[in-house]
């Protein structure tokens, strides 16, 4: 009998968990403040680019692969936007400094390493542009 | 590790259908042998290769070419590290059960169950996207290979 319970109990925590992760993803959150960014994270900026999507990733991180290929895209079609990936898989420090326990995390950075907003698993694309789209120059494309 | 091929997506979400009715079986019958099987399976795609699961088998000669082709691909590692998080749950299940620790076999056993139907249901692993946060918090499991 525990076990017919257990296994209506496992459906059910299934049923929770993907719902508060169907709302969750994508999300865009303000970025954090007052934090100093960790060294791996600063040598990616490039001080000519308005913005800098850093995607933290992990080799066992399967949607990374799709949030990878939409980042890429749209920055391609952006002026001032630029996509780099940050494999934290050996590096979990890296992620600790940042507060990012979930992968794919995506972080809008300015050329001055503070941080615009974050994203939580793979973004929409169309809210992510809306969203960034005050701290780009020129036309959106 | 060695490396596998990335694999039709389609493959693993109808292998975590069957280990999902499995692991249910094992609820509803509190049956250690069938639970040491599938913690054997588990084992061997998770350590040595993703090729050893029979259902990826099946899948590919009785599923695959009676549904259109897709050109996605998706990683092995992220595969085979479920694999390992299967393991870990379906070996602490075997134990309960087979010490007679039933609380301990219902509790892993419904653990490997939700990561199980989370795949085969939403495409969701779990594992994969809290790895950061298992390797914060159990370090041995979450090693980097």
């Amino acid at each position: 009998m525990t076990g017919v319970w257990a296994l209506l109990g496992a459906v059910a925590v299934v049923a929770v968990i993907g719902v508060v992760l169907r709302v969750q993803n994508g999300r865009i959150r303000t970025g954090r403040v007052g934090t100093d960014l960790p060294e791996p994270v600063r040598a990616l900026l490039d001080p000519a680019t308005p913005v800098t999507l850093v995607q933290i990733s992990t080799t066992f991180c399967a949607p990374c692969r799709h949030t990878r290929a939409l980042l890429e895209d749209l920055a391609g079609r952006t002026d001032g936007l630029r996509h780099v990936e940050l494999d934290v898989t050996d590096r979990p420090e890296v992620a600790a400094g940042l507060g990012v326990l979930r992968t794919p995390t995506t972080l809008a950075l300015d050329a001055s390493g503070t941080e615009l907003l974050r994203v939580g698993g793979v973004p929409e694309r169309d809210a992510l542009l809306a969203a960034l789209r005050p701290h780009l120059p020129g036309p959106i494309g | 590790m060695s490396g596998d091929a990335p694999v039709d997506p389609r493959g693993p979400r109808f292998s975590a259908w069957i280990t999902t009715a499995i692991l249910a079986v094992v609820l509803l019958t509190g049956s250690w042998r069938l639970l040491a099987a599938q913690t054997v399976l588990f084992g061997m795609c998770a350590f040595i290769s993703l090729k050893l699961n029979p259902w990826g088998h099946v899948y590919r000669f009785a599923v695959q070419p009676r549904i259109s082709p897709t050109s996605e691909r998706e990683e092995a590692a992220p595969l085979r590290f479920a694999q390992g998080v299967g393991f870990v749950f379906a070996l602490m299940g075997t134990i309960g059960y087979a010490t007679g620790l039933t609380a301990l076999g219902v509790v892993a056993t419904s653990g490997a169950l939700v990561a199980a139907l989370l795949n085969a249901a939403l495409g969701l692993c779990l594992g994969c996207e809290l790895f950061l946060l298992l390797r914060r918090h159990a370090p041995a499991l979450a090693r980097p290979r």
